[in-house]
């Protein structure tokens, strides 16, 4: 081969390397963006929870809601079976969790008892007892039935009357209705719609009363979310895993990030334990791809954490030029960013506006960069920029985005990675992304009801819950 | 003739009705899982849980170190309580009960089942080493009181004094007391009570969250055909049988 093709070939690659890196650097600057301070993680929790009775769209006539919209009674005198005194929860029942719960006391079962507590659809007719149209369900006091839209009440549990306290939920993971008295539950149903549903009570004679506890106050039956997230985790604690695949995920969560030092102590503990594991034999993994320049890769990530950004970009320059070559790329944009933020960090202001002039000014106005050289701008505005909004620069989780970018840039240099994707994404971020993507299909699947699986949550309370 | 008919249809109908699953095409799976964010500082979090709670303390230095991740616990609890659990699986038994009660003697004043099994392992070491009289002292003197306040603790060690009746202990129905099971056994036990006394979950969270995943890939089996992650140690997505 002649010197001149063999140059070409050499251009070529590096000019597609340089591509992919580009690529492969905006693709984590978009993500650490994403999933910084402000991102969208936990969008679901804001689901509004019923807190009061819809006076507007009560069956006017029959009954009053007293003025703090926690009561009924009714004022009528029943004659047929369309004069029911109905009332709806303000806001359907949120649905995005395992459980939903509200309770009644019923103050005084009047001339008949004929009390109700269930759930309605949005459209439903109020004059009528929950459970006698379709699209509802209801537990009645006068006979203990419960009602389900089909005309006729069904077997269910025992009458209720004054001094009782009677609570009706529903358990998303099962799909099931539950009705509890005086905090023990009743009975359970099969739910077989999908749509919202709406906390509801309804009474039927004269001087009926009804307090409503939407969770202001304790309920008298609490218990049974904490006994289905049980329920749940035995179920999943009976799932068998291979031996020692925990130890094979963190082995390569280390290996992919180069947390090199911490492998070595990994190592050597798990050798001498009793029995020993031997993690990597009994996995079969192949090591090669995240094994690929891991010294470097975990010297590059001290520099950074230690805050020497000129020692990192030099050690970039000397061993892979390729990925700093170009100084508008996003790698080099973030490490600029990161040098100004140690600056900002220690105090040298004057210095940092210098480098900030020089190295960053050309990021104002480019889409997708923007973002951040403002924020980091901003650490100049305040006498204490821990305390400000853009305060987060100053966290190790900042340094760590940087450090973790320059790990996945220097893993795709690789020349022989045998899957193309594998600098992405460590096997641990690989299988919580597919929990949560199973957990969040399949609640779509169910009409959009039950909780999803969010790891923050998971990682800040006992369980799995 | 025609109810056969029926019942044949119905039958094909509640199959179609069964089998109607939603398919997803690794496509549009894999747009699924990039709009997963997993936050890297969760993911340590994870991580150093895991070496927290398996006792593996000069990692979790490092991985403080390398990350800046910060453990759910005082990392020189972990080397009292790795000690403890060595000397166990070391069969040095009398050794792990001082080491516990240095550590905090309310773990076994509270916990007498655990001071058994410690007794109880004391005992099998005791016979392991041929030392018989002290063995029978021992088992008469500290066992046998406890064995009269609890039926399954009398059970227990009468089952373990049973070895002293065997020549062969290798070939004895309760041999198994003797095997390096039962001290690792013993030895998960007390690690779990220092870690509950901590008030730290006594297991770690990454095999709970593995075995949610199997679970959950289950549970989508049952709505969906979707790829799969079928093993979990090499986590490549598998695309589904249609």
């Amino acid at each position: 081969m002649s010197a001149a093709t063999n140059d070409t070939t050499i251009t070529t690659a590096t000019a597609t390397a340089t591509n992919n890196g580009e690529d492969l650097g905006r693709y984590f600057l978009e993500r650490s963006r994403l999933s910084s301070a402000r991102g969208p993680c936990d969008m679901d929790e804001d689901e509004e929870a019923p807190t009061e009775l819809n006076t507007i769209n009560s069956s006017g006539g029959f009954l009053v809601v007293s003025p703090d919209k926690l009561s009924v009674k009714y004022t009528n005198v029943n004659l047929h079976g369309h004069d029911v005194g109905v009332v709806q929860a303000n806001r359907p029942a949120p649905e995005k969790r395992i459980v939903y719960y509200f309770e009644i006391f019923v103050k005084d079962a009047g001339a008949k008892g004929q009390i109700a507590i269930g759930f309605t659809s949005e459209h439903f007719k109020m004059r009528r007892q929950p459970g006698w149209e379709a699209n509802s369900c209801g537990y009645h006091g006068d006979d203990g039935l419960l009602y389900r839209g089909q005309g006729k009440g069904e077997t269910f549990g025992p009458t209720y009357t004054s001094g009782d306290r009677v609570g009706g939920g529903i358990n998303y993971a099962s799909q099931e209705f539950f009705f509890t008295k005086n905090g023990a539950v009743v009975g359970t149903a099969y739910k077989e719609m999908k749509i919202p549903l709406f906390p509801t009570i309804a009474v039927h004679s004269q001087n009926e009363e009804v307090h409503v506890n939407f969770g202001q106050k304790p309920f008298a039956f609490d218990e049974f979310e904490v006994q289905e997230r049980m329920k749940l985790q035995m179920t999943i604690e009976k799932m068998s895993l291979p031996t020692n695949v925990s130890h094979g995920i963190v082995r390569s969560y280390l290996l992919h990030y180069g947390y090199e030092d911490t492998l070595h102590s990994f190592d050597m503990a798990t050798k001498s334990t009793v029995p020993p594991i031997y993690v990597a034999q009994e996995n079969g993994f192949d090591e090669h791809d995240i094994l690929y320049a891991l010294s470097q890769r975990k010297i590059l990530r001290q520099l950074i954490r230690n805050g020497d950004i000129d020692a990192a970009l030099g050690k970039l320059r000397e061993w892979y030029p390729q990925i700093v070559q170009d100084d508008k790329s996003a790698i080099c944009f973030l490490l600029h960013c990161q040098k100004f933020i140690e600056l900002v960090r220690v105090g040298a202001l004057e210095e940092a506006v210098k480098y900030g002039r020089m190295e960053l000014a050309k990021f104002f106005e480019l889409p997708g960069f923007e973002d951040l050289v403002k924020d980091c701008v901003a650490l100049l505005a305040y006498q204490r920029p821990q305390e400000s909004s853009v305060g987060y620069l100053l966290e190790e989780a900042q340094r760590e985005v940087v450090a973790d970018t320059v790990n996945s840039m220097i893993m795709s240099t690789n020349p022989n990675l045998k899957d193309s994707q594998g600098f992405l994404h460590s096997y641990l971020e690989r299988l919580l992304r597919q929990l949560t993507a199973c957990c969040l299909e399949r609640r779509s699947l169910n009409g959009d009801q039950g909780e999803a699986f969010h790891l923050h949550r998971v990682l800040n309370t006992a369980g799995l819950s | 003739m025609l109810l056969f008919w029926i019942v044949i249809r119905q039958l094909a109908e509640i199959e179609a009705m069964a089998t109607s699953k939603k398919v997803i095409t690794r496509e549009e799976w894999e747009k699924k899982l990039n709009d997963v964010k997993i936050r890297k500082e969760d993911m340590n979090k994870l991580v150093m849980n895991f070496l927290v709670t398996e006792g593996y303390v000069e990692a979790a230095e490092k991985f403080r170190m390398e990350s800046g991740t910060e453990p759910d616990i005082d990392l020189a609890t972990i080397t009292d309580r790795m000690a403890v659990k060595k000397a166990v699986q070391c069969g040095n038994v009398e050794d792990a009960i001082e080491k516990v009660n240095d550590l905090n003697p309310e773990i076994l004043d509270t916990n007498p089942q655990l001071f058994f099994h410690l007794q109880q392992q004391r005992l099998i070491e005791l016979i392991r080493n041929g030392k018989v009289e002290e063995a029978l002292e021992f088992a008469q003197e500290e066992l046998a009181p406890r064995g009269e306040e609890n039926q399954s603790f009398l059970e227990e060690l009468e089952r373990t004094v049973a070895l002293l009746a065997f020549e062969d202990v290798s070939n004895c129905p309760v041999g198994e007391l003797l095997d390096i099971q039962q001290r690792l056994k013993t030895a998960s036990e007390v690690n779990a009570a220092i870690l509950t006394s901590q008030s730290h979950e006594k297991d770690p969270k990454l095999p709970s969250l593995l075995k949610m995943l199997i679970w959950a890939q289950n549970q989508l089996d049952e709505k969906a055909a979707y790829p799969r992650i079928n093993d979990l140690s090499k986590a490549m997505l598998e695309d589904p049988a249609v």
